[in-house]
């Protein structure tokens, strides 16, 4: 996330609420980087729930799982 | 740099590029240093309006081309369909108005010297067109490809960028044996060797043949190779089916000495750096030694097979040695750097040095700069590393606005009784201070310098100018113009730690006269 957003300011907190950064275009630049790195792909309503931090953590871990 | 764009591309770019919007022609913003046009063609099903459309998108381009300002450069891609759908096998409407767009901006790049057309099928044709489009992100976020193709773009962006900075390697350094024919010119015999007929002699002619081609778009070959020397010079002669014989190469060192003395040699012998070499070799032992001893050498890794040449050229030429474009002076190295190696066998029969400058018969041209030599000025400050006071890099669109706000901008061409070395010498003179000198190492040793100098300030006295500034800044590679204003009679005023020096002269103080022996003409 640090990476796609290119700001060291990201904690577990972080959401698209509160984080400037985390616009819809940098939401789908991770969502590419998280489909390449896991090598998993998330469908358009997951993608569309991927709000904040913990929220990626769940799908990409259920992903995985 | 700013982008026109009608899909979503912001990954395919460099972070600190700017966006138009979605197909947004209104806004040229002109504090950009320059601009790129990367429209794709529309995704839809109504073959007919698609077609509409692209042509619409070409007389846009064409109206953004014309507003910018002409001193920055445009670099535009070509279009592809990535995705359409044919309801009829007679319907080619899509492949027509891609076609003529295409068209459309390769006529308008003869027109518009700071337009560069980039291909990008040269891209897009590495990948199978199911791998090129990711529908779901298409229609999530109008990504016109797929993004997970972003960092190999980026990456074949950036070399065509550096292929329009012209930078690019110089040399190719080759070795004979299996390499240039098949076998072993000292055990096979010219006979037993494999060149011409059928396999695997077809290999090697045809990689002659493409490296043939590669010498006639300037890139200078020399030989690097282990046999004894006499045998290679006679089958040079000799043989029906090479190719490539000894007026291909500008230098060569066949012997038994290790390869990187050679290599070294050679480049001292045609005066270019060893970063601009490339050698190849089929010898994985001596590859090694090379890339061991001399790191700043490009050294490819060489096929086992022959019928794998085809495949290593097409990528030794695209990695190493691919530019936008050459001038004609690229064209005839090979040639310049020939007579080269001639003079400076000629100079060791001459006692006098000025004896022997005399018998060269040199004419030199001093022109201002055109249109016509434009790129050739941008070109030299681009690569010009040796001699060259300022290593001030500049593009076409900056020399033309150095005239624009008054600059003087000359250039020097060279020719005497071995060849005409064309354009191998600038200066750029902003008011009272040399902004840039720098000559083609090719001609050095003569002289040149110091008479094209001259001839340069002797004009600008005629004109008014009593007062010239210099400033020498040092680089790792032009330490030879560390003492040139000095030796002309400029006087050193300053020196700061890092070596950089201030030069001052009154042009009425100075000894500008020129040795009869240089034919001076100016246009």
């Amino acid at each position: 996330m640090r990476s796609v957003f290119q700001t060291d300011d990201i904690d577990e907190t972080c959401s698209q609420r509160n984080c400037e950064k985390w616009d819809s275009m940098n939401h789908l630049n991770l969502i590419v980087e998280l489909e390449m790195e896991f090598g998993v792909s998330f469908e358009p309503e997951e993608i569309a729930q991927m709000r904040s931090f913990d929220e990626v953590v769940q799908f990409v871990k259920s992903k995985t799982a | 740099m700013f982008v026109f764009r009608n899909h979503t591309i912001e990954r395919f770019f460099p972070k600190d590029y700017h966006f138009s919007g979605y197909d947004d022609v209104s806004l040229v913003p002109e504090q950009e240093e320059g601009y790129v046009w990367f429209y794709q063609a529309p995704i839809g099903y109504d073959n007919a309006a698609a077609s509409e459309e692209i042509a619409a998108d070409l007389r846009k381009f064409l109206m953004v081309l014309e507003t910018v300002n002409p001193n920055k450069t445009v670099i535009a891609f070509t279009m592809t369909v990535i995705y359409s759908l044919s309801f009829t096998d007679d319907d080619l409407r899509l492949k027509e108005a891609v076609g003529k767009y295409n068209a459309g901006l390769i006529s308008a790049s003869l027109t518009h010297g700071n337009l560069k057309v980039i291909d990008i099928e040269e891209f897009t044709s590495r990948y199978p067109a199911e791998d090129l489009m990711d529908w779901k992100f298409y229609l999530l976020s109008q990504m016109g490809m797929n993004p997970r193709l972003s960092a190999s773009f980026q990456q074949w962006f950036a070399k065509k960028l550096d292929e329009i900075a012209l930078k690019r390697k110089k040399c190719l350094v080759l070795d004979l044996d299996n390499t240039l024919w098949g076998g072993i010119l000292g055990e096979d015999g010219p006979e037993g060797i494999k060149i011409g007929g059928d396999y695997p002699g077809k290999a090697f002619l045809f990689f002659q043949l493409g490296l043939l081609e590669l010498s006639r778009n300037g890139v200078v070959l020399a030989v690097c190779s282990k046999n004894n020397e006499q045998e290679v010079l006679d089958l040079w002669v000799s043989h029906p089916f090479l190719v490539l014989r000894k007026e291909h190469f500008a230098a060569y060192r066949i012997n038994w000495q290790d390869k990187a003395s050679n290599l070294k040699e050679l480049a001292e012998e045609l005066n270019l750096g060893l970063d601009s070499f490339v050698f190849v070799d089929d010898n994985p032992t001596e590859r090694a030694l090379v890339k061991q001893l001399l790191p700043m050498v490009s050294v490819p890794e060489f096929p086992v097979q022959p019928y794998e040449l085809p495949v290593f050229l097409k990528k030794l030429v695209e990695e190493e040695f691919k530019v936008y474009s050459i001038t004609e002076e690229d064209k005839a190295k090979t040639l310049q750097y020939q007579a080269n190696a001639m003079r400076s066998n000629l100079q060791k029969r001459f006692d006098d040095f000025n004896d022997f400058l005399k018998s060269l018969d040199m004419h030199l041209t001093v022109e201002a700069a055109n249109e016509y030599n434009i790129p050739r000025i941008a070109q030299m400050t681009q690569k010009t590393n040796q001699f060259n006071l300022t290593t001030r890099r500049y593009t076409d669109s900056e020399v033309k606005s150095m005239l624009e706000k008054g600059w003087k901008v000359y250039c020097l061409s060279v020719a005497d009784r071995f060849g005409d070395s064309g354009i191998t010498g600038c200066a750029i003179i902003k008011g009272n201070e040399m902004d840039t000198f720098l000559l083609s190492c090719r001609i050095l040793g003569k002289g040149i310098e110091t008479a094209f100098l001259k001839k340069v300030l002797q004009m600008l006295r005629k004109e008014g100018v009593s007062e010239m500034n210099a400033t020498y800044i040092p680089t790792a590679k032009n330490a030879q113009v560390k003492d040139f204003c000095a030796g002309i009679g400029m006087h050193c005023v300053a020196e700061n730690e890092n070596g950089e020096k201030r030069y001052k002269a009154f042009l009425d103080e100075m000894d500008l006269s020129i040795q009869e022996f240089y034919h001076i003409e100016v246009k």
